[in-house]
């Protein structure tokens, strides 16, 4: 009889299987602490300086890497032993950086037992390598990794980062169109949606002005790494010990109307310029998760926790449409509806695609990018996904808001975006 | 809307009597049909509301109930027992007969409406019989090797006969053929398989198998069932043409179909109940109306008409009245209440 009740019991049970209707969707829902969310406890980069010239141009990715790797060992006081992975996302570096970073994470502290690769998804590299780390831990194949992002422009941004493309690449038209230059490309996509050079500069205006009274507040202070290097006078060749601490990209006192001087960089009758496009920048982030049971135990302080995140593909000459793309994805994944997000971090890559996306999104301008972005403080690419963590959720925190995305365009047509919640 | 509590049992199945337009039968267990008794009730459509006419207990619980096309007093069982049971409303307290030879669970019972002198009962035991009320054993046994809640004869033909079953197949016995090694079996539809893609209609995602709770065979165009289940969708068959796949697939339930059926009175719509706790209205597109503005019966066509929502817990049982205007119905569930309801009062809600 028992038997009997317990088979219909089941057999109710089955038909009940698997309904949308059980889905608990909205923000309540993401906001709900479970001992299996995948938790950052640390997120932290170094300063970004200008390629070529800033703090950073004499110091090689992996020394920058390994500025971020010592700085999280220390700031999370993790035993270095219990990581299990380490992601790095790095566009540049000959053969990946697989090679250098794998020894800077050796150089940083970490036991041989921590493994290490280098990933490359182009502009998203960082958030890549963030996404990847948090699925190997929810898959269960880690406990604990680590996400990071790191380059250096001033030693290794240049024409040899591309391979010559064979004639049968040359021959297809899409594929053709992957190695036309991100400029060129954002000046015809600036042109045909109608971007005007005015708005462009007043959306690197603002990004200015939001970098430079955020550095003023000092509200980078806690998410940068300070980091002591070797640094060549250009003056005087001497070579100085420096501590770089500081954003040195970021310009007071920018405006629309100064911006609205400088000369167009891809056309003559173009919109876009050096000062409505992210700067070329060297630097490093680190993002360091693991369950939050993990962290529970390990007694690791909980900074916010990844929810879910999106790869789309768009057309190679729309790459700039990338986030506008992605950012519905990931918020449908996670549940969540636009309005109920407090922050965007869109990267801008260039003005003229950030705010198309924004805009196109319907997106209040107020909620994207609160302490500026790329134009303002640099857009070292590897490094921008890892580096968005670190600046979303100590902004978030700050401000005693929750939910927040990050996301940016990737050369070559894709879009990438992810859903943080702070704590 | 008139109601008739069935506390402490939980409904499982309604039926119409085919005689009287006042007359309504409800198959009903305890505890939720898990464990304990079950009780057919006999009830009254009165000026003073339901009221009930006639009660029988059962040892074990009811989960379906068909009224006998020969007898106006006589209504037959589905006991989870595994036994197949009688009744005669017009005598006390006892089945006048009683079939034990399923194995497990009886899920369904159904009446043939052409030669009225057979019935057939479904189980979770994997198999289909064939009954003669006055014969003491089966006549026929159609296996289909898989929990089987629906069987139903084909209102048009006196030996065709159909199954859904936890395979997620669609089964049709037609008992003129040789027994032989098939076991009548003339066509297994899989309910899951997309819709073949044709002019216009782009092929469709396969979905996965899951099982069939519920199917009704339409009343006035001959071939045409529909099925439904597990995975939420009410799809519409036409046996002439098996390989098309489904000609409609109405998309709403948020949980599993436990119960569709056919309107008397209209060949394109379709009462549904279901675990969400709502009764749905359906049209399957075929009517002229939709044709006419260019919506064909095919993948999609069908839509949602309204839904009751007043059940607050899993509705199990739903059926039409044969007489009168046309959008009687009742319905019961595990709320333990019966409802009598006009379907044109939720049209459009």
């Amino acid at each position: 009889m028992a038997a009997s009740a317990k088979q219909r019991l089941s057999q109710v049970t089955s038909h009940l299987q698997s309904s949308e209707a059980d889905i608990r969707r909205g923000r309540d829902v993401i906001l709900t602490k479970s001992p299996d969310d995948i938790v950052v406890t640390c997120a932290l980069r170094t300063a970004i300086t200008k390629g070529g010239k800033g703090g950073f141009k004499d110091t090689a990715a992996a020394n920058l890497l390994h500025g971020a790797f010592t700085s999280l060992i220390s700031r999370s006081g993790i035993d270095p032993s219990l990581v299990e992975d380490i992601a790095v996302g790095s566009v540049l570096p000959p053969g990946g950086g697989a090679t250098e970073f794998r020894a800077a994470a050796l150089a940083a502290g970490f036991p041989e037992t921590a493994a290490v690769k280098s990933l490359n998804r182009q502009c998203s590299s960082g958030l890549q390598a963030c996404v990847d780390v948090a699925n190997a831990i929810k898959t269960g194949m880690i406990d604990i990794g680590i996400g990071a992002g790191v380059e250096s422009m001033s030693s290794q941004y240049g024409p040899q980062a591309v391979t010559e493309f064979s004639e049968l690449l040359e021959s297809h038209p899409e594929s053709a169109n992957c190695k036309v230059p991100m400029g060129l490309l954002s000046e015809d996509m600036a042109r045909d949606r109608q971007i005007s050079r005015a708005s462009q500069d007043a959306f690197a205006a603002s990004s200015f002005a939001k970098a430079a009274a955020a550095q003023k507040q000092g509200l980078f202070d806690e998410e940068i790494a300070p980091l002591t290097v070797t640094w060549q006078d250009p003056k005087t060749d001497e070579e100085k010990k420096i501590t770089v601490a500081r954003d040195d990209g970021v310009r007071e006192g920018m405006t629309a109307e100064s911006l609205g001087k400088i000369r167009p960089a891809f056309a003559k009758d173009g919109s876009i310029h050096a000062g409505n496009a992210s700067q070329i920048s060297d630097g490093a982030a680190a993002v360091l998760m693991m369950r939050r049971s993990t962290a529970e135990r390990l007694g690791q302080q909980i900074l916010g926790k990844f929810v879910a995140a999106s790869v789309v593909g768009v057309k190679p000459l729309l790459m700039g449409i990338g986030p506008w793309k992605a950012i519905p994805v990931a918020l449908e994944k996670a549940g969540v509806s636009k309005e109920e997000v407090d922050i965007y971090e869109i990267n801008e890559a260039f003005a003229s695609q950030c705010l198309w996306c924004v805009n196109e999104l319907g997106l209040p301008m107020e909620k994207v990018n609160p302490k500026g972005g790329a134009i303002a403080f640099g857009h070292p690419l590897g490094c921008t996904g890892a580096r968005q963590v670190s600046t979303l959720l100590t902004e978030l925190k700050r401000t005693g808001k929750k939910v927040g995305v990050t996301s940016m365009c990737v050369g070559t047509g894709m879009g990438m975006a992810a859903v943080w919640v702070a704590e | 809307m008139l109601e008739f509590n069935t506390q402490p049992f939980n409904g499982y199945g309604v039926k119409y009597s085919p005689y009287f337009d006042s007359r309504i039968a409800v198959a009903a267990s305890a505890n939720f049909g898990l464990v304990g008794n079950g009780r057919l009730y006999i009830l009254g459509l009165t000026p003073n509301g339901i009221v009930a006419e006639k009660w029988f207990d059962t040892q074990d619980g009811l989960f379906d109930l068909t009224w006998s096309e020969a007898h106006e007093n006589q209504i037959l069982t589905a006991s989870g027992d595994g036994s197949v049971k009688l009744f005669d409303i017009s005598l006390p307290e006892f089945p006048i007969a009683s079939w034990s030879e399923h194995a497990r669970e009886v899920f369904s019972v159904h009446w043939n409406l052409v030669s009225k002198e057979t019935f057939l009962s479904s189980s979770w035991d994997g198999c289909i019989k064939i009954w003669n009320p006055t014969a003491e054993s089966s006549i026929a046994t159609l296996p289909t090797h898989s929990c089987t809640y629906s069987a139903q004869f084909s209102p048009f033909s006196p030996s065709v006969l159909s199954a859904v079953s936890s395979d997620s197949h669609l089964r049709l016995f037609d008992l003129r053929t040789p027994a032989s090694a098939s076991n009548h079996l003339v066509l297994a539809l899989p309910i899951h398989a997309p819709p073949k893609a044709g002019p216009g209609i782009a092929p469709a995602q396969g979905v996965p198998p899951s099982e069939a709770l519920t199917h009704d065979w339409n009343k006035y165009r001959d071939g045409v069932i529909a099925t439904a289940g597990v995975d939420r969708a009410i799809r519409v068959f036409d046996i002439r043409a098996p390989g098309q796949g489904p000609r409609a697939v109405m998309q709403g339930h948020d949980y599993a179909v436990r119960r569709i059926s056919w309107s008397p009175h209209l060949p394109d719509l379709l009462l549904s109940a279901s675990y969400d706790m709502t009764c749905r209205i359906w049209t399957d597109g075929s009517n002229e109306e939709a044709l006419a503005g260019g919506e064909p019966l095919s993948f999609g066509g069908g839509k949602e008409m309204g839904r009751m929502g007043n059940h607050t817990e899993f509705v199990t049982g739903v059926d039409w009245c044969l007489f009168g205007a046309e959008g009687w119905c009742a319905s019961t569930g595990w709320d333990s209440r019966l409802m009598v309801w006009d379907v044109r009062a939720f049209m459009g809600s």
